[in-house]
């Protein structure tokens, strides 16, 4: 047992609470907040079966770092060794949450509301322009629509010194989006401000909107707001890629042609060509049309006959009149294959082992034990 | 005979869904020789480079992998002067990794990764593979240079104006045009080209 000497030297406001010292009651300082906290030793003083009781506030703060203090409470000798343990965790917990850290002033959370009551009554257009608030009050999501009918969200991440300082703005923007901020503004002015923004990039979206309606987009699979590329298939396994810049959308695109040359050199040959023919006054998709004399394909679906049938090893489903007949074994699994697939594959290598007419093996997909017979039919 | 039934199908796939970055298809209707185009991922120093591949299916495929080579030159640890890349899924067993339930599209996702992420500790060209290993700027330095001087779009397609330059006649007049950034952006093509 530590002398009480020093337990009151590392923590002077932790007092013990009964003559043997077994509970000890007060307070731990840590980046100059007060937390109430209770330690209950057990009689023979072993700090791993303590009990720590504490204020609902440290309990949040120290929510996520309980595998480490019950490890500490193990290793250390004595209390006054927990108790540095205790404080080191403390300072590093409060670090990490920040808006524990500093209470937001009043004024903060009035004029948060005062803003989403303004945006959330005055509107005949649509619900509410506020699209998410979450408990503690400092992310905030607000939607617009664009003219052409698009929907968007805008997440503010807000800091304490709000309405001093401007909110953090998250958008799905191929461009930068920086708000201009007086400590007057409200985010009525920044809802005003992404609708300018979005207004802007119109242009770049209805042409975005335009590729993605009418061509076979091969990249991205579900393109994002902010994504400037594109690869457009063109047929023959020819694609190009298109890099549009949002600013001007009907300008020429940076184009990268991908196939085989055969196919590619007339492209690029034309698009070198017809470049002087290039209207910025009609839609990036007409113009590639126009530039490079050819229609974009639409998407082509490949008939998905039931792949989950078909052989793993030929990717068919007949084979010289032969249906697979071999499945693996582990049902997560359970690929099928053909008899004879399987059993070219297995013969070929070091590591299956035969017996009379059995094959102990692998299965190519899963890796689990297989065993195969190799039926009466010379093989 | 496995080998047509699976080339069918994975050709219909490749066409149809192509890995992203990748593109595939048979030279001159071949079902043994198919080639490929990888496209540099970004944050690599092969970048914007369009890198060409070729692919020998040999006649036990898929019982034996294909043989994949690049023909465009690359700066790699892991690829030698000749195109020859140094990839376990591209050997059989016991040294390599191949089985039939990889293919084509996913080999060569393989050796995109490969690219992006060299493996200096199993090198195929030890200086490369020492430089990447110990100096890594001049690595950087090198593989984009190479990327710049054999695989980009720009350099190939002014090879191809050399050679089609009696038939193509350029116009040498720049029409005055609407919009202000039309003739900077030709300007820029027509010098790139």
């Amino acid at each position: 047992m530590a002398a009480p000497g020093a337990v009151l030297r590392q923590c002077p406001l932790l007092l013990p609470q009964n003559r043997e010292g077994t509970v000890y009651e007060g307070f731990l300082t840590a980046q100059g907040r007060d937390f109430h906290i209770r330690i209950l030793l057990p009689t023979d003083f072993q700090l791993k079966n303590a009990r720590i009781e504490c204020s609902w506030h440290l309990k949040k703060i120290l929510h996520g770092y309980q595998h480490i203090l019950k490890q500490r409470l193990h290793s250390c000798p004595d209390l006054v060794s927990f108790l540095v343990e205790l404080k080191t965790i403390m300072e590093i917990a409060l670090k990490n949450t920040p808006e524990l850290h500093i209470p937001r002033p009043p004024e903060y959370y009035s004029c948060l509301v005062r803003d989403i009551e303004i945006l959330g009554w005055n509107n005949f257009l649509f619900s509410s322009r506020v699209a998410y608030v979450d408990t503690g009050l400092s992310t905030v999501k607000l939607k617009a629509e664009d003219s052409c009918g698009r929907q968007h969200l805008i997440t503010l991440k807000l800091n304490a010194k709000y309405p001093t300082e401007p909110p953090d703005c998250l958008v799905d923007f191929p461009v930068q989006f920086a708000v201009s901020w007086m400590p007057q503004n409200s985010l009525v002015d920044i809802h005003n401000q992404f609708l300018a923004a979005l207004e802007s990039l119109k242009e770049f979206w209805d042409a975005m909107d335009e590729i993605d309606g009418n061509t076979w987009v091969l990249e991205p699979e579900n393109p994002t707001r902010s994504a400037t590329t594109r690869r457009i298939a063109i047929g023959n396994n020819v694609s190009v890629n298109i890099e549009v810049d949002p600013r001007h959308p009907n300008m020429l695109p940076e184009c990268y042609f991908l196939g085989a040359d055969h196919v590619v050199n007339p492209l690029r040959i034309k698009l070198n060509n017809n470049m002087h023919l290039w209207d910025p006054e009609i839609s990036l998709l007409q113009n590639l049309k126009d530039i490079l004399e050819i229609d974009f394909p639409s998407r082509a679906v490949l008939e998905k006959s039931d792949f989950t049938k078909d052989c793993g090893i030929c990717y068919a489903y007949r084979l010289d009149g032969t249906i697979p007949d071999q499945v693996c074994d582990d049902p997560r699994c359970g690929q099928p294959f053909h008899q004879a697939c399987l059993y070219e594959w297995l013969q070929g290598l070091p590591s299956s082992r035969q017996s009379f007419n059995v094959i102990f093996g692998e299965c190519p997909y899963c890796n689990k034990p297989l065993t195969l017979k190799t039926s009466m039919k010379k093989l | 005979m496995q080998r047509a039934s699976r080339l069918k199908r994975e050709l219909a796939l490749l066409s149809t869904e192509p890995p992203p970055g990748i593109t595939c298809w048979q030279n001159e209707n071949q079902l043994d020789d198919l080639r490929a185009q990888i496209l540099g991922s970004a944050d690599t120093p092969y970048e914007k480079g369009i890198f060409n591949l070729e692919i020998v299916v040999p006649e036990r495929y898929p019982f034996e992998p294909p043989k994949i080579r690049f023909l465009t030159p690359i700066y790699h640890p892991n690829i030698d002067s000749a195109g020859r890349i140094c990839l376990d899924v591209l050997k059989l067993p016991p040294k390599g990794a191949w089985r039939p339930s990889l293919n084509i599209s996913t080999l060569l996702t393989s050796v995109q990764l490969l690219m992006a992420e060299p493996n200096p500790d199993d090198p195929l060209m030890a200086d490369i593979s020492s430089e990447y290993k110990y100096n890594k700027q001049l690595f950087l330095i090198n593989a984009k240079e190479w990327t710049k001087k054999y695989a980009s779009q720009q350099k190939r397609a002014s090879e191809e104006e050399r050679n089609q330059s009696e038939t193509s006649t350029k116009e040498s007049i720049p029409q005055k045009r609407k919009g202000s950034n039309i003739n900077k952006k030709e300007k820029k093509s027509r010098l790139d080209s």
